[in-house]
This record gives C-alpha cells, sequence and structure tokens, in this order.
C-alpha cells in the first residue's frame, strides 16, 4: 500500500457521507426548486419574486440581519479586546461565558428571553417601573424581541472570531502607537481596529448568514406575524406541504448569502494569491 | 507615573464585561430560576420555590422518550463523527492528497451552510428515496454536522504536532500500522477527544434538523421543547432545560480539561 | 555495522534536479559527513540512505546489499532529526525502546537492558521515566542519539543532529559523539553546515555543492588543500585575493592591485590571472616598516582572546585574526604580511 492510498482510505468514508448525505440533498432541493407538473419551470421563482409579501418578508430577513450583525460587532470587538488583554485566568472565564451560550441549546436560550422580555417578565417590569411604557408592554412578538434574542445567540460567533484575531496582533504595536503620542482609544483606533478587520468581517459573514437563515428564534420571539424567509420556508415544509416552493425560497435565501459572500471570499482569495 | 490603561477605560471595561455577561448568560439564569418556581405560571424570579417541575419532567412519558431518541442519537453520532472526521483530519494533515485545500473546503462546507437549507434537503431527498423519516436520517444529518468539528479539532492538534515524527518512526522501523497506531492516534487523542464531546454536544442540542426530519413518535428533546414553547409552556420546560444546560456545562468541563478552552476559542 | 555504496546518485523533485550524479561510498565503521551550505543536496542525500526519499536513477547498497527499492522501516539504518523527533506521549524510556519494539529486537527484558545501556552511554539513566517536554534541548537531543544507537543499527544517519543546540552544549556533544563512535564503531554519515563540527567529528569529508561532491579527503587533507573556491570558502576563514602569477628573481611572485607583490614558494607552478586564499590567522600584522605589504586598518573587532582587522592592502580588503598582545587602533598604518609557504593558489 503506497502512501496515496492509505490516505485516500482515511479520506473516503468521509468523503462518501458527505457526497451522499449533503451534496446529494442539496442538489436534490436545487432540483425540486425549479419543479413543476410539466417539467422545469421557474414558476416558484416567480411566485415568490412577484408576491410583494414574500419580498416584504425577504426584506424584513435581510434588514433584521443587517441590524443584528452591526449590534453584534458593536458589543463584539470592545469585548474580544477585553478578553485579548486580560490575564489568561480572567481570559479563561470570559471564553467560558462566551462559549456556554453557544453550546446551548437554541430553543433553551430562546426560552429564557421569552421569560424575560414577555408582558410579565424582567425588561418590561424594569420599564414600566421607570415610567417609560404603559401597562400592556411587552416586548415579545415584535421585531426587537428578534433582535436581542438574536445578539445572544450570534454575539459568541463574532466575539470568538476577532478574538482570533485580535490574539495575533502584537501588543507592543499598540505600545508603539502610545510611545509616538497616541492616547489609549486612539492607539485601538489607529492600530487594533485596522488589524482586527479580517476578523471583524469573516465574524460579520458568520453572523450575517447565521442570522438570515435562523428561524428557532424568530418563530418564537417575533409570532406568527412577523415571519423571516426561514419560518415562511419551514411553514411550507409542515403546514401548506408546498415543497417545490419550499426549495425555491431556500434556494433564495442560500443565493441572497452568497451575494453577501461573494466580494469577501474573491477578496481574501487574492490577497492570499 | 504613566498607567498603560487610564483608570476610566478600566472601569467603562469592567462595566461592559457585566454587561455583555448579563446578556449571555442572563436567559440561562432566567431558565434556571423559572425551573425551581412554585407556581405553574412562568415568571422570573420565581414566586416560591419548588422541585417539582424536575419531578414531573422525570415522570412524563413524553419528555423521557423524546430524551432517549436524542441520546440514542447522539450516542451514534458521536462514534460516527469521530471516526470519520478523525480519519479525514489524518489525512488532510499529510497534504499528500491532490487538491488538499479543497479537500479541506468541502470538510468544512457543512458549517458554511445554513442548517435549514440543509435540512429541507435532507428530507426531500428521503422522502424521495426512502418515505419517512427515521433514527437513521437523524443519526445522517447529525452526523454531518458534526464532522466539521471533528475535523477541526483533530486538525488543529496535529497542526502543531512534530511533523518529522512519522518519518522519525519509520527510521525506527514502523510499518504502516504500527505508525497509525503508536504515533498517529496519540498525538490526534486530545483532538479526537474533544471533537467527540462536541459532536455529542451539537447533535443532543441540535433542533432545526430535528424540526424537519420528525414524525410522530420521532421527536428529540429539542423538538419536544419547541412544541411546548410554541404553545403552552409551563415550568417544566425549565426543568428540562436547566438539566440540558446542566449537560452542556459538564461538556464544556471535559473539554477545557482535554484541550483547554483557550486552544478552542483562538482557533 | 556495515559499508554504504551510492552509485550515480540523481534525484529530481519536479522539475528541479537536486542531485547529479553522486558516487560515494562509506567503509564498514566509518564517520563520514557530508558538508556544504544549504541548498546543496546533502540533506537530501542523507534522506536517500534513510529511505526517506527515493532515488530518480542511481543504487543505494547497505552491507551488500542493494536496498535502493526499499522503505527506511525495511533498512537496517537509525537517524536522528534536526528537531529531535522524540515521540511527546511516551517516557524517555519508551523513547529509547520504540526502535526496539518496532523491529522486533530482543525479549522484554533484553529490551530493557539495552534501553538502559544507551542511557548510560548518554548519561540520562536518571531521566529514564520523564517526558521529553520536561527535559532541556541538550537532553532531549541525547534522548535522540540513544534511540539511534540502541538498536545498533547497520548505519547511523544523523542530520544537523546540533544545529538547534547553543555553542557550549555544542562543543559537549560533539566530543560525545567522537566518544561513542569510538566506542561502538558504528559507520555513521553526518551532515552539517558547520566546518568545524565536520573536522572535528570526521574520519572523512565529503564537501557536496549544487548536487555534485566538490571534494573529499580527511579533514587535515582538504583543510590544507582546498580545491575549489567553494571548498575554502568552506574550510577555515579565508581571503580570496586575484593576482596575476609571474615569474620573479627568486621563483614565482604574484602581483596583487597597487603593484605590491607577495612571494610564493618555489612549487607554484601557475602563472597568469589565479586567485590566492591567504587564511585569516596565517596574516600578521606588524607597525609599517617591518616589511610586508603596506596597509591600513579598517576596522577592528574584539573577540576576547585574540582580535579580528579588516585590512585594507593593494586596493582590496582582507580580513586578520591577530592574537591582542599587540593590538592596532582604527587608521593605523600597518604591514602585512604571511608566510609565503602558507599561501594557496586555487581555482575558480
Amino acid at each position: 500500500m503506497s502512501d496515496r492510498t492509505e490516505n485516500l482510505l482515511l479520506a473516503v468514508p468521509g468523503l462518501a457521507l458527505l457526497s451522499l448525505a449533503f451534496f446529494l440533498p442539496i442538489g436534490k432541493m436545487l432540483v425540486l426548486s425549479v419543479s413543476g407538473p410539466d417539467g422545469p419551470t421557474l414558476e416558484h421563482f416567480a411566485r415568490f419574486l412577484g408576491d410583494p409579501f414574500y419580498l416584504g418578508i425577504l426584506w424584513r430577513t435581510v434588514r433584521l440581519s443587517v441590524v443584528i450583525t452591526l449590534v453584534s460587532a458593536l458589543i463584539g470587538f470592545p469585548l474580544a479586546y477585553i478578553m485579548a488583554r486580560v490575564g489568561p485566568r480572567l481570559r479563561l472565564w470570559l471564553v467560558v461565558m462566551v462559549v456556554l451560550p453557544l453550546m446551548t441549546s437554541v430553543v433553551v436560550r430562546t426560552f429564557g428571553w421569552m421569560v424575560v422580555l414577555s408582558r410579565n417578565g424582567l425588561v418590561p417590569d424594569t420599564l414600566r417601573d421607570l415610567g417609560l411604557v404603559g401597562r400592556t408592554f411587552s416586548l415579545m412578538q415584535t421585531e426587537a424581541a428578534i433582535v436581542i434574542g438574536m445578539v445572544q445567540v450570534l454575539l459568541p460567533f463574532m466575539t470568538l472570531s476577532i478574538l482570533g484575531v485580535i490574539g495575533r496582533i502584537d501588543g507592543r504595536l499598540e505600545e508603539a502607537a502610545r510611545t509616538m503620542g497616541c492616547g489609549f482609544l486612539g492607539a485601538v483606533r489607529t492600530v487594533v481596529l485596522p488589524l482586527s478587520l479580517p476578523g471583524i468581517v469573516a465574524g460579520s459573514l458568520l453572523v450575517f448568514t447565521l442570522s438570515a437563515s435562523s428561524f428557532v428564534t424568530p418563530n418564537l420571539l417575533g409570532g406568527a406575524r412577523i415571519q423571516v424567509l426561514a419560518a415562511s420556508i419551514y411553514k411550507s415544509v409542515t403546514q401548506t406541504l408546498d415543497w417545490p416552493f419550499a426549495a425555491a425560497q431556500a434556494i433564495v435565501l442560500f443565493a441572497g448569502i452568497l451575494l453577501v459572500l461573494a466580494p469577501y471570499v474573491r477578496m481574501t482569495a487574492r490577497r492570499h494569491g | 507615573m504613566v498607567r498603560a490603561v487610564p483608570i476610566w477605560v478600566r472601569i467603562a471595561a469592567v462595566v461592559f464585561v457585566g454587561l455583555a455577561a448579563l446578556l449571555l448568560l442572563g436567559p440561562l439564569v432566567v431558565v434556571i430560576g423559572v425551573s425551581v418556581s412554585e407556581s405553574q405560571f412562568i415568571a422570573f424570579p420565581p414566586a416560591g420555590l419548588s422541585l417539582r417541575w424536575y419531578r414531573e419532567v422525570l415522570s412524563s412519558g413524553a419528555y423521557l422518550s423524546s430524551a432517549a431518541i436524542s441520546l440514542q442519537v447522539a450516542l451514534l453520532v458521536t462514534v460516527s463523527a469521530t471516526l470519520v472526521g478523525g480519519a479525514a483530519a489524518i489525512a488532510l494533515n499529510r497534504r499528500r492528497l491532490p487538491g488538499s485545500e479543497a479537500l479541506a473546503t468541502v470538510f468544512l462546507s457543512p458549517l458554511v451552510l445554513p442548517t435549514i437549507i440543509y435540512a429541507i434537503g435532507m428530507l426531500m431527498l428521503w422522502s424521495a428515496l426512502f418515505g419517512t423519516v427515521s433514527v437513521v436520517t437523524l443519526w445522517l444529518s447529525h452526523t454531518v454536522i458534526a464532522v466539521p468539528y471533528v475535523v477541526r479539532t483533530t486538525l488543529a492538534v496535529l497542526a502543531e504536532a512534530d511533523p518529522f515524527l512519522e518519518e522519525a518512526a519509520r527510521t525506527m522501523g514502523a510499518s504502516r500500522i504500527q505508525r497509525l497506531l503508536f504515533v498517529v492516534m496519540p498525538q490526534c487523542l486530545p483532538g479526537l477527544a474533544a471533537g467527540a464531546f462536541f459532536a455529542f454536544n451539537i447533535s443532543f442540542d441540535e433542533a432545526v434538523l430535528s424540526l424537519f426530519l420528525r414524525r410522530p413518535g420521532l421527536t428529540t428533546l429539542p423538538v419536544q421543547i419547541y412544541g411546548q414553547l410554541e404553545f403552552s409552556p409551563d415550568p417544566s420546560v425549565a426543568a428540562v432545560s436547566t438539566i440540558m444546560i446542566g449537560l452542556t456545562i459538564l461538556m464544556i468541563v471535559v473539554i477545557d480539561r482535554i484541550l483547554g478552552l483557550n486552544r478552542i476559542a483562538s482557533a | 555495522m556495515a559499508d554504504v555504496r551510492l552509485a550515480s546518485i540523481r534525484k529530481s523533485f519536479g522539475t528541479v534536479e537536486v542531485l547529479r550524479g553522486v558516487s560515494l561510498s562509506l567503509a564498514s565503521g566509518e564517520f563520514v559527513s557530508l558538508l556544504g551550505g544549504s541548498g546543496c543536496g546533502k540533506t537530501t542525500l542523507l534522506r536517500i540512505v534513510a529511505g526517506l526519499e527515493s532515488v530518480t536513477s542511481g543504487s543505494v547498497e547497505i552491507d551488500g546489499r542493494d536496498v535502493t527499492g526499499l522503505p527506511p522501516e525495511k533498512r537496517d539504518i537509525a537517524m536522528m532529526f534536526q528537531s529531535y523527533a522524540l515521540l511527546p506521549h511516551l517516557s524517555v524510556a519508551e523513547n529509547v525502546r520504540f526502535p526496539l519494539r518496532m523491529r522486533r529486537i530482543g525479549s522484554r527484558e533484553e529490551q530493557h537492558e539495552k534501553v538502559r545501556a544507551a542511557l548510560e552511554t548518554v548519561q540520562l539513566g536518571h531521566l529514564a521515566d520523564r517526558r521529553p517536554r520536561q527535559l532541556s534541548g541538550g537532553q532531549q537531543q541525547r534522548v535522540a542519539l540513544a534511540r539511534a544507537i540502541v538498536s545498533n543499527p547497520n548505519v547511523l544517519l544523523l542530520d544537523e543532529p546540533l544545529s538547534n543546540l547553543d555553542a557550549r552544549l555544542r562543543e559537549d556533544m560533539q566530543v560525545e559523539l567522537i566518544e561513542i563512535h569510538r566506542r561502538l564503531g558504528l559507520t555513521t554519515l553526518f551532515v552539517t553546515h558547520d566546518q568545524e563540527e565536520a573536522l572535528s567529528l570526521s574520519d572523512r569529508i565529503i564537501l557536496v555543492n549544487a548536487g555534485l561532491i566538490e571534494q573529499e579527503g580527511s579533514p587535515a587533507e582538504i583543510y590544507a588543500r582546498p580545491a575549489t573556491q567553494y571548498a575554502s570558502s568552506f574550510l577555515g576563514a579565508a581571503n580570496l585575493v586575484p593576482a596575476m602569477i609571474r615569474e620573479g628573481e627568486a621563483g614565482p611572485v604574484a602581483l596583487l592591485g597597487d603593484g605590491q607583490r607577495l612571494a610564493l614558494p618555489a612549487g607554484i607552478a601557475e602563472r597568469g590571472a589565479a586567485t590566492l586564499m591567504l587564511r585569516q590567522e596565517d596574516l600578521m600584522l606588524a607597525p609599517r616598516g617591518a616589511g610586508g605589504l603596506e596597509a591600513q586598518v579598517v576596522t577592528r573587532v574584539y573577540l576576547g582572546a585574540r582580535s579580528r582587522y579588516v585590512v585594507e592592502a593593494a586596493g582590496i580588503r582582507v580580513r586578520v585574526l591577530s592574537g591582542n598582545d599587540r593590538v592596532f587602533e582604527r587608521g593605523a598604518a600597518v604591514s602585512l604580511a604571511i608566510d609565503p609557504g602558507r599561501i594557496r593558489v586555487i581555482e575558480g
């Protein structure tokens, strides 16, 4: 047996699994999205893109994802920076703090938000006590709830992505900037921020992709009236049983995500030659 | 005296981290709090303290059977994902296959694709080929999404290992199988172990795939919880969720012991 | 121990030909160094003897057997790597035992006995149960050495094993290697880019340049008579000075840039344009007027027992290594002299 053969044997189970149980299903879905009673057709796409209701869902999904991504980046960057600069013991605890929600089931996390944001929940209670809102105020079934819930779910991805990059920035660069006259924030702004950009971008793409395709949290926190694309797909699959339409929506979702990812991938590919 | 980090920045950082902790861990704390509530209404802080919901959960047929299915699938997935992912990682690390870069991307691609897209694809293919879904469907699909994690952790460990060890073993007379057993496997072990625990956790907590790939009698625990949440939650949901949180914490502790969380966080 | 024979070895990586027809042989028990700069092919040659690289053409014989197609695990060799390559999950003793296990040499008791003996030889018996990461660089190195000798291989291969050590440890290890070789008499092939190492350890030095053997011989031979510029630049810190060799009244004479002359020994036959090799330690400095070339000190570097000068004479700069019993400052006018018998004329 040669080296080549040995490596091939090691890789084959994985390749077989992925081809049959990953790529094939996706292929099937692609086929289904263009299938109609009389052969291949684009009617499902036309139906989606021609109906303002669905376009509204698409727009909402994109809009919310952008907001979620921005908020995650705004919180994630300082958090990652702090985590990178503290001592190892504290960093371990912070990593646990970030990883724990990541590894908890999404239904469990969302449940927590349902409690906190509902009419009797902690947040509206507090806001009511502060006199800011009325008696029946509830954050449930609002877009704000979705954003808050999703940010908690996705913040760890953003933070870890940026942390990885900041961790590789030489701390002496900031020191050098300080010796050249920058203040603390100035050093962060002129040295750390530009150098962490790859991590911020990678994290943003990850968070955007996950927000756009997420459905458990938006469903539970937004309710039936505020649908995102993923929820619409779920409905088509389980309730209206219109699978080709569901497949078409999934393709639209996938295409949208690729549209956002493509320039980034090309940018990094060019840089790495 | 020059202070590298101004005082006000330190204070702001502490406050900020405190708020972030609140955001990240708050909901989990709330869930745990609700689980020990006495009343049947979901409220936080809980009205009284009682363990009744845990008793309910542990004697509920629905919860127990769905937990059993989750456990069964998770164990199967742990074994399959670790074997498949570990082997793939060893092959990828050697970098002697044509197009290794592309291959690595292929193995990590389930991470990039939104799960919902994969879920409906799987449902559609399986239905077309085999009809109704079964434990095998869950097993296969969970394995697919768990493999990238095993590959990543194992590759991370292998990347740090001395690349000359296998050559040295050859000059010491070790055959192909001896090298795999005595040199490569011990090197991978921490990565494989961590990957195995990741795989278990991912499968057990997995909600999206399981929501699509279900039928009456084939409900995983997260799906059971989701069902309750959609319609009529009572604190028993919180009790189940707290048990799941406990399991997750256990996993994190174990993974940290084996591999070190810091290492994974920066991988 | 056994002899090794390489015949017409050619090796290409893709379109790059790294070894262009190398033939050499090691007598049983001989310690031979492959010396050369980076990229010259010496490590590839070693790896070919090990079986870690295949040959594009040519043959390898160990102990009279053609092993050209055999993988390393089937050759009776042992190799010491630059990075030691100790198995991190095994103790020191288990590391040393590994080749015995893999090659199934001896019973368990015999294996433990051989391990004990090997660790004694490198003076690490007391660390047998430690893990590699608990040892210092020098100690890890010696474990690697013990592991290489424990199976009493036909050929011992060493790939720049000392280059990761600091100067002091290196010297100590060189002495140990000499001792061990004297005691065990293993046929040894040693790769290095460090001329001092090669000179001090070897029975024979093979100088490799751009995939071919440039020169081979005993250390004394090569050091005294380097045949080419490459050889001389590798052995001894030499100055290479272009000159015109003419017939003078008392024998050949070398004409330098500005017309100054250096007397050459009568035996030198070359005439015309040539390159002279003047060793740093052979050149002598004296105050101006003491005879020799007129020169001026450009810089001086203090080295403790000696100083290294850069001296300008006859339009060129040469380095001189001189004792500190007499010191010359920057800018001093000096005279530069050399015993004609120590001048070498080289080609290339």
